[in-house]
């Protein structure tokens, strides 16, 4: 590949760059990837916090249902009258909660921080292939947010359907207030996070297939980019279904159309009878977009992970073309397994069989890459980091999550299980835990790449141990509530005597729940504290192989001074045997591969690339 | 003479309060049995649910209105009633469901009811409807609380001491770490410990939460269907396996992560593939996965395509929020149905004129013939429902505008697994699992599965559509709506 012409082209416009940088193109319309993943980032940990504190007001509902809590009426006037939550508000939470965690946090916040940091660091080049669109991806994100936040304030609240939008439901502001302006302001904004994951997905792709830098074989790639690189593409293949049946969904609540309603009579249905549509056809288009959401967000935890573990292991990943097989098989077999969301929604008992197929397949590419990281730590020379325990608590919520995925993935199982507490501990541990445990291990490694300084590592123990207990003692009592058949999106149990056992376990899930929300804060502090008053880093502080830390500490844009780096090696050559340290950067030839003068040398960074400002 | 008109006076009052007592309570008693069946899925009387609390209604409104009210209070909105059309905009203009079905003493029996249960006093206010203890509370919430400060105080203090013990601990650390030129703590070996320790006690977590809170599912007990037994066996398969690939792949997770922390002293090895160890891995998840896939299916293949000509036909209406029954009678053929029919009188949309309906009877009760099959008909009024079964091991969307079904047989009477479980109290529910609005959590059904006498008995008990008179002379809207209500009061004060 020839990226020599590309080189000088950017490098010129680097230059070029520099004589008209400000506040706002530096900070705030940026176009540079290293400030366009921070932007994701602080977005992202923002919009977690408020899903997550969302989680925790339903869960102080779930655990004391009798109990006033007055502050309620202080935080959302007329949804806690008398200090009881409402439960059409806490319809609300819940969908808002699930919203913001699933696309929020972790697909903008996780995929959009580490992709945008990561891609061009690591592959060897200046910036994206459309720095521009980067920025726009960034501001379409940045605007849904808003959309999505100024729902919560609206008269009838905020969409409260679930974060799946099932139509009738979230088609008729009749049949819950939620569906009225709250549930327009919902697909407005999904419709606007569509639009900033297709700009991204489309500059992460393009960037990885036609930028890398000399000597960056595909074959040696890092397994962050190869997650990265699924990723995008099931998002762009994905998303714009999700936008068409939004857009449906938008005409039959604006427009008078039924695709997805139904015999619904005129009194219910706004003086408009429906005939014609289907609901199902919703959740069709809904989950053929929400299946492969689960890896969009899974996947590139899984590939921080990957790159973590070997880093703090000191050993190559184990079998890197399986890992990358099993990335390629995860992705492909997404989506053809979205129907086992719907197994009991009346489809043909065939469909049932062939969805059900195509799931239980996926758990033998999901089995290999845990088997491949438990090789990986064996004999390995572990370094204990935040992000390495991080990584561990991935993998371990990866396991117990992904093997009850064999109970639900079963079509005759999912009889029973079907939409209950079980399928809520499951995925919030697969998907939920593990993804947000990625996030986490990706902050704490790349923490100084991003602001040259070190989060602290004693706070960064507590907070791993502190939220790997809580989220254990969260989810995993709520499988038995699962098994006893207790429903999930209930405001309370107390209509069902034999639920009623239950109330300790709801209790002690909240107090857990709740310990977890302040190790967060923990996490708050040491983030934020770090990023002015941090200790400074080294040049590579974890030692490790990848390109990103041959780069200088201080950003510059276009990412390297003089030339970009070349690739002599894959990214996992640690402990190898005959070297000199248990690390070898991919950009260190072997003796005689090649001339020294090509190497670009990182010592040589000179202050004048500081952006003057003004 | 003036004596015995006095003592005969006084005894006649005394006598006519007893009389008149005893006629409040009766009424309050038939209001309760009203109420349950027909409000509680979306009213309390000392809380707001769906609909707004009821207590103190009785004064609010007067009697007259409070009929015109709950008999068709869309039509009191668009008559322009302004009482009406307040109330409808201070509860987001949801829709009321009309119950001209009952009748104004019905009406004012639950008005009593409700009267009762706002002049408790707010302690002793402890029977509210079926949903007793909650309402109740609700009411009692009007007094203080114990909990309330308790908890937010206990909140307030958790916060603050955790963020001050850190503050604390990080600001010492790092300058002991700064004095001495090197990290106080030896974090590298007290992780690796507590990654073990988490390992151990993890594991003796989850062992102990399959015996103990295991017992408080319903695989615990028998499935009370024929396809149930085949789908525990389903299940325990899976359990033990997943069980056993949960413990091995922790333990070395957790094992390896202590075994092999970094002291130092040791190099890690460099092993970057061993293609016959891949090769086993792969084959012995996917060998596995292939018999659970086969017994998966077949398993799932069976349940979903069981048909019995013989299978009784029943038809489960699902709306917000609530559910009936409609048994298909004597011709065991259910009569067509059309959404535009659906109304406040006649909820289910027969088409009165239909010859398969006349037999038709509507309930508010599922009950099913141990031992016989039946098919489960589902049609949903307005938004998605599911009908959840769990004892059956049975569930089904319900979808408007898509019928649905499930067919199976129920094996195990409601008196035969109260002696099971050793709980005379235990009944059968059917849930709604499909989010479906402000009242989803309360959107339910008592089942019961009776002997084929008893069942036989209980149906020969339901009047059928046309039970009080021929379709000619009654309007027939009236038909559905004369079984859809009353009935279950009949039933209930049977009781």
């Amino acid at each position: 590949m020839s990226n020599l012409h590309h080189d000088d082209h950017s490098h010129d416009s680097h230059e070029h760059g520099h004589h008209k940088e400000t506040f706002i193109s530096k900070y705030v319309f940026s176009m540079d990837h290293k400030m366009i993943a921070k932007q994701f980032l602080i977005t992202g940990i923002i919009m977690g916090t408020l899903g997550m504190a969302m989680s925790l007001l339903f869960r102080l509902q779930l655990a004391y249902p009798d109990m006033k809590m007055p502050f309620l009426e202080n935080l959302i006037g007329q949804w806690g009258k008398d200090g009881k939550l409402d439960p059409n508000f806490y319809l609300a939470l819940i969908t808002i909660h699930g919203t913001i965690m699933v696309f929020y946090v972790l697909t903008a916040g996780l995929s959009g921080t580490f992709s945008n940091l990561l891609i061009p660091l690591q592959v060897g080049t200046r910036d994206m292939a459309s720095p521009f669109m980067n920025m726009l991806s960034y501001w379409f994100f940045f605007l849904s947010s808003v959309v999505l936040c100024c729902s919560l304030f609206v008269e009838g609240g905020p969409a409260s359907a679930g974060w799946t939008v099932y139509p009738p439901l979230s088609a008729l502001p009749k049949a819950i207030p939620g569906s009225g302006t709250g549930m327009t302001l919902w697909l407005a904004a999904i419709v606007l996070f569509i639009a900033s994951s297709l700009l991204g997905g489309i500059n992460y792709i393009t960037t990885i297939l036609n930028m890398r830098t000399k000597g960056m074989k595909m074959s040696r790639l890092p397994l962050t980019i190869w997650a990265f690189l699924m990723t995008a593409v099931l998002g762009l293949l994905s998303f714009p279904v999700l936008l068409g049946g939004a857009l449906l969904l938008i005409f039959d609540r604006s427009f008078g159309t039924s695709f997805y309603l139904a015999d619904i009579p005129a009194d219910i249905a706004g003086g408009i009878e429906r005939v014609g549509g289907s609901p199902i056809l919703y959740q069709h288009l809904f989950w053929f977009l929400g299946h492969p959401e689960v890896y969009i967000i899974l996947l590139p935890a899984l590939g921080i992970t990957s790159e973590v573990i070997a880093t703090n292991s000191r050993k190559p990943i184990f079998g890197y073309r399986a890992m990358i097989g099993s990335i390629l098989a995860i992705g492909i077999l997404s989506f053809i397994v979205w129907g086992h969301h719907m197994f009991i929604t009346g489809m043909n008992p065939f469909l049932g069989s062939v969805f059900m197929l195509g799931t239980l397949i996926i758990a033998v590419p999901s089995a290999v890459k845990t088997f491949n990281y438990l090789a990986t730590l064996w004999q390995g020379n572990l370094r204990l980091t935040p992000a390495m325990l991080f990584a561990i608590g991935l993998v371990s919520f990866f396991i117990t999550g992904g093997l009850t995925g064999i109970w639900l993935g079963n079509a005759a199982l999912d009889i029973n299980l079907h939409d209950t507490y079980f399928v809520v501990a499951h995925f919030h541990l697969v998907m939920g835990s593990a993804a947000i445990f990625g996030m986490m291990s990706g902050i704490y490694h790349w923490f100084p790449k991003m602001f040259k300084r070190k989060m602290s590592e004693s706070l960064g123990h507590l907070h791993f141990w502190l939220t790997i207990v809580s989220a254990y003692c969260v989810f995993f009592p709520m499988h038995f509530m699962g098994l006893a058949g207790v429903p999930r999106r209930y405001y309370a149990n107390s209509a069902y005597e034999s639920f009623d056992i239950f109330i300790n376990m709801n209790q002690f899930i909240t107090i857990a729940a709740l310990l977890g929300g302040a190790a967060q804060l923990i996490f708050l502090w040491n983030f934020f504290y770090s990023i002015r008053k941090g200790k400074r880093t080294e040049q590579n502080p974890w030692e490790s192989n990848t390109l990103e830390w041959t780069a200088p500490i201080e950003h510059i844009h276009g990412n390297w001074p003089g030339e970009l780096p070349t690739v002599y090696r894959w990214a996992y050559d640690y402990s190898k045997p005959g070297a000199e340290k248990d690390y070898l950067p991919q950009n260190v030839p072997d003796a005689g591969q090649v001339d020294e003068q090509q190497e670009p040398n990182p010592e040589v960074f000179v202050p004048a690339s500081k952006p003057t400002v003004g | 003479m003036r004596i015995i008109t006095t003592v005969f006076r006084s005894l006649l009052l005394v006598s006519l309060l007893s009389i008149s007592f005893s006629g409040f309570t009766q009424t309050a008693e038939e209001g309760e049995k009203l109420f349950t069946a027909n409000c509680t899925s979306c009213h309390a009387i000392g809380e707001k649910v769906v609909g707004p609390a009821l207590k103190g209604t009785h004064t609010k409104h007067k009697e007259e209105w409070f009929i015109k009210w709950v008999k068709n209070s869309q039509k009191m909105i668009k008559s322009g009633d302004a009482m009406a059309v307040q109330l409808s905009k201070e509860n987001n203009e949801a829709l009321m469901t009309s119950f001209e079905n009952l009748s104004d003493n019905q009406i004012k029996s639950i008005r009593a009811y409700i009267q009762a249960e706002s002049e408790k006093p707010a302690a002793a206010a402890t029977a509210g409807a079926s949903v007793g203890s909650e309402t109740a509370s609700g009411a009692a919430a009007s007094g203080e609380n114990p909990y309330t400060n308790r908890i937010n105080w206990l909140l307030f203090i958790i916060a603050a001491l955790l963020v001050g013990v850190i503050g604390q601990i990080f600001g010492i650390l790092s300058k002991v770490s700064e004095i001495q030129g090197k990290p106080v703590i030896n974090w590298s070996s007290i992780n690796a410990k507590l990654l073990l320790a988490f390992m151990i006690t993890g594991l003796i977590a989850s062992i102990w939460e399959f015996v103990v809170h295991g017992r408080w599912t319903v695989y615990a007990t028998d499935a009370a269907s024929a396809h149930g037994a085949e789908y525990d066996n389903m299940f325990m398969i899976t359990v033990a396996i997943t069980g056993v690939v949960f413990i091995i792949t922790q333990i070395l997770l957790f094992w390896y992560g202590y075994r092999y922390r970094a002291d130092g002293k040791r190099k890690a090895i460099y092993y970057p593939d061993n293609h016959k160890l891949e090769l086993i891995w792969t084959v012995i998840p996917a060998i596995v996965l292939t018999i659970l896939v086969i017994r998966g299916l077949k398993t799932w293949n069976h349940i979903m395509n069981s048909r019995d000509e013989k299978a009784s036909v029943v038809e489960v209406f699902g709306y917000q929020f609530g559910w009936s029954v409609r048994y298909a009678g004597a011709d065991n053929k259910l009569g067509n149905h059309d959404f535009r029919q659906m109304g406040v009188v006649n909820a289910f949309g027969v088409d009165p004129k239909d010859p398969k309906a006349q037999d038709d009877i509507v309930t508010t009760e599922l009950h099913f013939e141990s031992g016989k099959p039946v098919s489960l008909k589902f049609r949903a009024k307005d938004v998605i429902h599911s009908a959840y079964l769990p004892h059956f091991r049975v569930q089904m969307n319900v979808v408007p505008g898509l019928p649905t079904q499930f067919n199976f047989t129920p094996t195990i009477t409601t008196a035969e697994m109260r002696t099971k479980l050793n709980n005379p109290k235990f009944d059968y529910i059917l849930l709604c699992n499909k989010i479906c609005g402000g009242a989803h959590y309360r959107m339910k059904m008592k089942v019961v599965v009776d002997s084929p006498e008893d069942y036989k008995k209980w149906l020969a008990s339901q009047p059928s559509l046309v039970a009080s008179s021929t379709p000619a002379e009654m309007p027939v809207d009236t038909n559905a709506q004369v079984s859809i209500s009353t009935e279950p009061a009949k039933t209930l004060a049977s009781k």
